[in-house]
């Protein structure tokens, strides 16, 4: 690697060109993912169903806060653009808010899983994501 | 414990703190509560001894300090009616997660499990008491973390 040198250049494989392979994926990014995913979720279910808007858009907004410290931990940017939300078709409130519990308790777990399994800067993050979806499964009840 | 005064020692013993002030605290929101309220703060206070001996038993094991209890807080506010009351009841949870919170990195293990189980099962109560109090959102974004 040239590093300036008089002869060389800062161009090409340089210090600031990180076109080298790929590094490991971040044990985070599943959780990243599922964030992302259980946010769009509850964004299409707000959409399907505007009453249940005012409880369900906090929620959303919690996992994308999420997902963004996440990243922030991670160190890497997000990849642009939104997660496809899932088939936007309107069952019953009542369906809806049991599929939210059944996605948002399996959250949890994986959640507190991280947080058991995570080195200590990133425990007390994982901590309060696998707390805040316990809570989401208080709230849809 | 091996570390007496700094790390998981000094974590867990703020845990301790913060419990021995939110069993206080309840003893003065339970007052202003009633029927279904009052039973949930009695719930809480007992939630809350049960950790406090967990953690006295614990700490009793190592070489530490184990702070002592207070005979009595400082209340934020005059606590007066039902309110009020609520109003301390989000709070206090709200701070003793926050202690949890601050003990995960400190901890391992069986330890953290505990101390996540914790920081958790004070966020499930706050967003009881939320919703009882009628606030709205019932959750936060971050439970216990510092704002």
């Amino acid at each position: 690697m040239a590093l300036g040198g008089a002869t060389a250049p800062l161009t090409g494989c340089d210090l600031f060109d990180r076109d080298e392979e790929p590094p490991e994926p971040d044990a985070l990014e599943p959780l990243v993912a599922e964030a992302l995913a259980l946010e769009a979720r509850y964004r299409a279910a707000a959409t399907a169903d505007p009453a249940l808007a005012g409880r369900l858009t906090p929620i959303a907004d919690a996992h994308r806060a999420h997902a963004e410290e996440l990243r922030r931990v991670i160190g890497r940017p997000a990849p642009s653009g939104t997660p496809a939300a899932g088939s936007a078709s309107a069952p019953a409130p009542d369906a809806v808010l049991t599929e939210l519990r059944r996605a948002e308790q399996e959250g949890r777990t994986n959640a507190a899983k991280a947080c058991a399994a995570a080195p200590a800067e990133r425990a007390a993050l994982l901590g309060s994501i696998a707390a805040a979806r316990a809570t989401h499964v208080e709230a849809l009840k | 414990m091996n570390s007496p005064t700094t790390g998981p020692a000094s974590a867990l013993a703020d845990a301790l703190a913060a419990e021995y002030a939110a069993i206080w605290a309840y003893g003065v929101i339970g007052v202003h509560l009633t029927e279904a309220a009052r039973t949930a703060a009695r719930a809480a206070e007992a939630a809350h001894r049960s950790r406090r001996d967990a953690l006295l038993l614990q700490l009793a094991e190592g070489s530490g300090q184990v702070p002592a209890d207070r005979a009595g807080y400082a209340l934020p506010y005059p606590v007066t009616d039902r309110a009020s009351a609520l109003r301390l009841a989000v709070e206090i949870e709200e701070r003793t997660a926050g202690h949890w919170r601050a003990a995960l990195p400190h901890t391992t293990g069986a330890d953290r499990n505990t101390a996540l189980a914790a920081l958790t099962d004070c966020a499930l109560r706050a967003t009881r008491w939320r919703r009882t109090a009628g606030v709205t959102p019932v959750t936060v974004p971050f439970p216990g973390r510092p704002a």
